[in-house]
């Protein structure tokens, strides 16, 4: 146990070595200790794992303080890292499919200019997504949330030498920052109202001090909602994440997949108390959710690019998972997001291997027939799709994602609106999945094949597809062998989510209702998209283009937000606060220039100099 | 004479020892190496020489000369900044073929000029030692005969000087004319004694004929004109010398005169020191603002120095001796980096003293960018660095004391200066214009002694401007 | 020695004397300029009235060796002033004053012999000197 800041350590270790020694460092061993450094964090997060369950530590957390890192003025911020069974899954998911991702990036990156640059960034990733969980207080927290800004940034803008790509991440940053701020706002109100930053207290006092309902936890919780929005890709801040795809695609399946958009879904979980004072900030949250879910689906339905059409799947996919969390369903969300993260992982990684194997090809209408050329790609993602389709009783992602829909209607705070939206984007998901996966794989081939993957990027593939297919047994429903072991595990320090009176009986109905909306979905593709299907029906071009547009909320910000603002800065170009300074330069170059004038070299003119010197003495001394 | 007073006159009598050793050396067998060597062996000795006359200290050495702590600390001073200059002396004489050993001799004489300075308890010593410090830079500037303009710079020096030292003499004579004493401790009694108010007219006169020769030496405006023509044109080694240590020891010298008069007592001189600090810091920092040659450049802000200094001497009272000795030892120590940088950095025809000299030095020369940086970063006063600990003493003391217009001018004008030191940072860290168009000019080979002596100083600012509180107690249990 | 004057000596007398001294010698200098005879001739303005006519410029370039000759006399004759006032004193200042006569004079000694060595006192020029040398390595 008293181990634990290694985890974060190594990561940052590597990212240290890889930056000093940077181009001095052969090409093999900057892999190694790239890959090296998140396998030793995987480790020792395993280690940890089974240290914490050998031994349950008093009140389920274990706290590691390392040292006092300000002491002013009453504010009282520690380094100090928390683990309970939340941060432990989170850990794992970090670093498990982190290190799988490492390992897949040798091969991936293997012909990149910027391999040394790409794992440091990568490591330092890691580094501040286990600060941002581990995390004891708010602040420590935010510095890892920053943190993983930064290098969302960094990674997304990693191909720099396309001004797109810049752009991309600049959108990114921009975009969350929105959020950030809120957060960072929310927390001052914290600490302002509370007097405290370290969560567990912070959740303590605000339960003592504001009612449940009170404006104050519903401020606080919103705000922190706002950065949890921005962070997750959630309406309104969606945005960012399809421009992100910009990045290599290992990034986007370790941060725009598995771990850092899930941080907003991790911050609302891991402050639940103060959630749970504001039961409209959980119904916000809820109908972003569910809203979001049906948006994001839309676009991904008709997206050509196979990369967006993941992009706008995990919104999607986030967006069930807030839809979990606002209903109260918090072990559900929790571990939609476990079962999210290997499945999803997966598929961008068999993107990956698809555009590697395709030179840079990303456009789905380019690419077909790669069943026959790529077959473990193929059937690995097939796993991955048909765990995000939800595919009935094989699959980790129909677990995870009918606990949802159940709950989205058996919780207390659930109802059929939410269950019914949460069932016709499981409909969506499973259409748009099979559609990505027939016009990438089948049909006649439009693009030869250079690189087919190898060992290090196939394994990463089948660790992946072997745990989206089974991390689902974890957590099975009443009707089917009643598993409870990640939410009894889990409701060691979350709450459980009850049931609406009367609601258990229809269980068994409502999940077939489920698996027949996953079913339904992928048959319809198979109609639609498959290369022997007769029907072809076509939306209207107009909507396909909003949707492929992401509902044209790009544009709408555009006209919103970004050209008012530049107006406003370019009226204000020679910024009239800077005539005070530029008057105080214009003013120090004219003395400089009455001074200059005097040294002109002059031997006689200096020695007048010192002969005024010592009239002006002499003046002085008659004249005082 | 006893022995005590022989071995409280240890490093000066060692000093002309080896400066006729040198001379004999010199005589019989040129040797550039020997010469430096016999130099630094007569430096060493008289340094080595100090610990051993503490115990005597203080002891009047005849009339002329006071053996105190005050002393001794500033001949330690003087000694060691010699000796760091020799060092850069021979690297940057040695590509200079021709006759480089006199420059060692004029040095030691130098120096035992500015050690007499500091020891002088009466006018006549002061000159004395102020004759054989300028005397010896005269030749010291124009040493490098080939460039006219370090002739020019000679001659400038030599016909300004000359003139401060007339006022010099001047000024005592009419001293003597009114007091008939040319002690400074009869002089300060003498002073103390006369009515406040309106003092004799000539008494006042004689003191301040006596600033302007003082004024002209540190380069307190209006007598700073002399200051970047000579340190553009005298050899880098030797811009450092006149910029620590004939300083230095004129600023001791200043310490010495006017820490026991009670200064605002005189109004006259009071708002003359006040004028001339105020007016240093203002011209110094602005005349450098937009200067492109690096050795004028140190030259326009040592003028603003010597105004902090000045101004800390109006501002401390009694402490004045800690601050401003605080404050010297900083500015030698990386004044000295500085030139030394400049020193290596030049060709045998000369100077690298332009900011096109510098630019990209850090791509090919990483340390001494860094030595420059710290040193240049101290001079500004940036926290981290000893020159923030001076500074802030400065302005401290000025804040105690309520002395509200010379605090303002200082900060306004190192706020003003921090504008030129930058430009020099920046201009060694962007890459060169003409990078791959023109072969960049061969760097000479860094020798094993400037590196260490150039690492020591940089440790040596960021030691003191990390922990200066050692430093601070032992000049408070020296001076104070 | 205190600087308080007489009070009661009268300044004017000196003034009066400075201005009767003014006075008569602008009196004889104006006066030799309206009663002196005055001839022009043609070598009423050169110099030497009586000699050759100078040639050239007056402002010609001198050996340096002058000036380095010169300078060497005014130190050498000025250091010896010292020992005058040393000689003048020599009993009463004892053995103190010998040995830091001695020491004076060894210094000098010391300077002659640096500047002998360094070929100040050497008339040739270096273009001989290096000939003369060259001239001894072939023998």
């Amino acid at each position: 146990m008293e181990l634990l800041w290694l985890i974060p350590a190594w990561p940052l270790l590597g990212f240290l070595i890889l930056t000093c020694l940077a181009a001095r460092l052969p090409r093999i061993m900057a892999g190694s200790v790239g890959v090296g450094s998140v396998g030793a964090a995987a480790l020792t997060a395993l280690l940890m794992a089974w240290d914490f369950l050998k031994h349950q530590p008093g009140r389920n957390a274990f706290t590691q303080h390392l040292w006092t890192w300000l002491d002013v003025a009453g504010l009282h911020l520690e380094i100090a890292f928390y683990l309970d069974a939340l941060t432990l899954v989170m850990i794992i998911v970090i670093t498990g499919v982190g290190f799988f991702i490492h390992l897949y990036s040798l091969g991936y990156m293997a012909h990149d200019q910027g391999y040394t640059r790409f794992f440091a960034y990568m490591n330092l990733f890691v580094a501040a997504m286990l600060v941002l969980v581990l995390a004891d207080n708010l602040p420590l927290l935010y510095l890892g949330w920053e943190g993983v800004g930064l290098c969302s940034y960094l990674l997304i803008g990693f191909w720099y030498t396309d001004p797109a790509n810049g752009y991309a991440a600049r959108k990114a940053f921009v975009v969350t920052r929105v959020g950030d701020t809120a957060m960072a706002v929310g927390l001052f109100v914290l600490y302002n109202q509370l007097g405290t930053l370290q969560i567990q207290e912070v959740m303590q006092r605000a339960a003592a001090a504001w009612p449940a309902g009170s404006t104050m936890a519903l401020l606080t919780a919103l705000l922190l909602l706002g950065g949890a929005v921005g962070k997750s890709a959630q309406l309104p801040l969606q945005t960012w994440l399809p421009d992100a795809m910009a990045g290599p695609t290992p990034v986007s399946a370790l941060i725009h997949a598995a771990t850092m958009v899930t941080a907003g879904v991790y911050l609302i979980a891991r402050t639940h108390g103060l959630f749970l004072l504001a039961p409209t900030a959980l119904t916000i949250t809820a109908v972003i959710g569910a809203a979001t879910l049906l948006l994001a689906g839309f676009s991904a339905l008709v997206q050509q690019d196979i990369k967006r059409v993941l992009a706008y799947s995990t919104i999607s996919q986030l967006g069930y998972m807030f839809l979990a969390l606002g209903v109260g369903a918090w072990s559900a969300a929790i571990f939609h997001l476990f079962t999210h993260a290997f499945f999803k992982a997966l598929l961008f990684l068999g993107a990956g291997a698809v555009i590697h194997a395709l030179g840079g090809e990303q456009d789905m209408s380019r690419m077909g027939g790669l069943k026959q050329k790529l077959p473990l790609t193929f059937w690995t993602f097939l796993a991955g799709a048909a765990s995000l389709a939800a595919l009935p009783l094989v699959t980790a992602g129909f677990y995870s994602k009918d606990l949802i829909i159940w709950q989205a209607f058996a919780s207390p705070r659930g109802g059929l609106g939410f269950w019914f939206m949460a069932v016709a984007g499981a409909l969506l998901t499973a259409l748009y999945t099979f559609r990505m996966v027939l016009l990438t794989f089948t049909g006649p081939a439009r693009t030869p094949v250079h690189h087919p993957p190898g060992l290090v990027m196939r394994l990463p593939l089948l660790v992946l597809a072997f745990l989206s297919l089974t991390a689902g047994f974890l957590e099975t429903p009443h009707s089917l062998g009643h598993m409870r072991v990640f939410s009894g595990w889990l409701h060691t320090c979350l709450p459980e989510a009850g049931l609406a009176a009367g609601r258990e009986a229809y269980e068994i109905l409502f999940e077939l209702l489920a698996g027949l909306a996953a079913l339904c979905g992928i048959f319809g593709a198979l109609r639609l998209y498959h290369p022997l299907a007769k029907s072809r029906y076509s939306l209207p071009e107009s909507l396909r283009q909003y949707w492929i547009k992401g509902w044209g909320f790009d544009s709408l910000y555009d006209r919103l937000v970004v050209r008012p603002y530049i107006h406003l800065a370019q009226f204000n170009k020679n910024d009239f606060l800077d005539l005070f300074f530029v008057f105080l330069a214009w003013l120090a170059k004219t003395g400089h220039q009455t001074l200059a004038a005097t040294q002109n070299g002059r031997l006689r003119s200096y020695a007048w100099g010192l002969g005024l010197g010592a009239a002006a003495i002499a003046a002085m001394v008659v004249l005082l | 004479m006893h022995r005590p007073d022989f071995i409280a006159l240890a490093p000066l009598l060692i000093l002309a020892l080896s400066a006729a050793a040198v001379m004999l050396a010199i005589a019989l067998r040129r040797n550039h190496l020997s010469a430096m060597g016999l130099s630094l062996t007569g430096l060493g000795a008289a340094l080595t020489a100090l610990p051993l006359m503490a115990r005597y200290t203080p002891r009047t050495v005849t009339p002329l000369l006071i053996m105190d702590h005050f002393a001794l600390f500033y001949t330690g001073l003087i000694l060691a900044a010699t000796a760091v200059v020799i060092v850069l002396s021979y690297d940057y004489f040695s590509q200079k073929d021709d006759l480089p050993e006199e420059a060692y001799l004029l040095l030691l004489l130098a120096a035992l000029g500015a050690v007499i300075l500091v020891c002088a308890r009466h006018v006549a010593a002061l000159f004395l030692g102020l004759e054989i410090l300028s005397v010896s830079l005269y030749a010291l500037i124009a040493y490098t005969r080939d460039r006219n303009i370090s002739i020019e710079a000679g001659i400038k020096y030599l016909v300004l000087a000359a003139v401060s030292a007339a006022f010099l003499l001047f000024g005592a004579a009419l001293i003597y004319a009114h007091t008939g004493a040319l002690d400074f401790q009869q002089l300060g009694a003498l002073l103390k004694a006369e009515p406040s108010g309106r003092p004799a007219l000539i008494l006042l006169a004689g003191l301040g004929f006596l600033v302007v020769a003082v004024g002209f030496k540190l380069a307190l405006t209006p007598f700073h004109m002399w200051t970047p023509d000579i340190y553009q044109g005298a050899p880098a080694p030797v811009t450092a010398f006149v910029a620590t240590v004939s300083k230095g020891a004129m600023a001791a010298l200043l310490v010495r005169l006017f820490t026991p008069t009670d200064l605002p007592h005189w109004p006259a001189l009071y708002l003359f020191f006040t004028a001339m600090a105020a007016a240093s810091m203002a011209a110094g920092n602005l005349l450098a603002l937009l200067q492109t040659n690096v050795k004028r450049l140190l030259a326009y802000s040592s003028i603003a120095h010597m105004g902090y200094l000045l101004a800390a001497l109006l501002f401390s009272g009694q402490k004045a001796a800690v601050v401003m000795t605080f404050y010297l030892t900083v500015y030698v120590v990386s004044i000295l980096g500085c030139f030394g940088i400049i020193a290596i950095l030049s060709s045998k025809e000369r100077d690298a003293d332009t900011c096109q000299d510098l630019q990209g030095l850090f791509f090919r020369r990483p340390l001494l960018t860094g030595v420059f940086t710290t040193m240049l970063l101290s001079l500004a006063g940036i926290p981290l660095t000893a020159g923030f600990i001076g500074k802030f003493y400065v302005v401290s003391a000025g804040v105690e004391n309520a002395h509200w217009f010379l605090v303002i001018i200082l900060v306004v004008f190192s706020g003003v200066g921090l504008f030129y030191y930058l430009r020099v940072i920046i201009a060694m860290f962007s890459p060169s214009l003409d990078e791959g168009l023109v072969p960049s000019p061969a760097l000479p080979a860094l020798s094993a002694p400037v590196v260490l002596t150039l690492t020591f100083l940089s440790t040596l600012v960021l030691w003191l401007g990390v922990w200066p509180s050692w430093f601070l107690a032992t000049l408070e249990k020296m001076l104070g | 020695m205190t600087a308080q004057p007489p009070v009661d000596t009268p300044l004017w007398p000196l003034v009066l004397y400075c201005a009767i001294v003014m006075i008569l010698a602008a009196f004889i200098v104006i006066l030799s300029a309206f009663l002196g005879q005055r001839h022009r001739e043609r070598t009423t303005n050169e110099p030497y009235e009586s000699g050759i006519a100078p040639t050239g410029s007056a402002r010609i370039r001198f050996d340096i060796k002058f000036y380095l000759s010169a300078m060497f006399f005014v130190l050498f004759d000025l250091e010896a002033v010292f020992i005058f006032a040393w000689a003048d004193a020599a009993r009463p200042l004892g053995w103190t004053g010998y040995i830091e006569i001695l020491i004076f004079i060894a210094v000098l000694l010391l300077a002659l012999f640096y500047l002998w060595r360094v070929g100040a006192l050497d008339w040739r020029v270096e273009k001989h000197r290096r000939s003369k040398r060259q001239v001894t390595k072939v023998n």
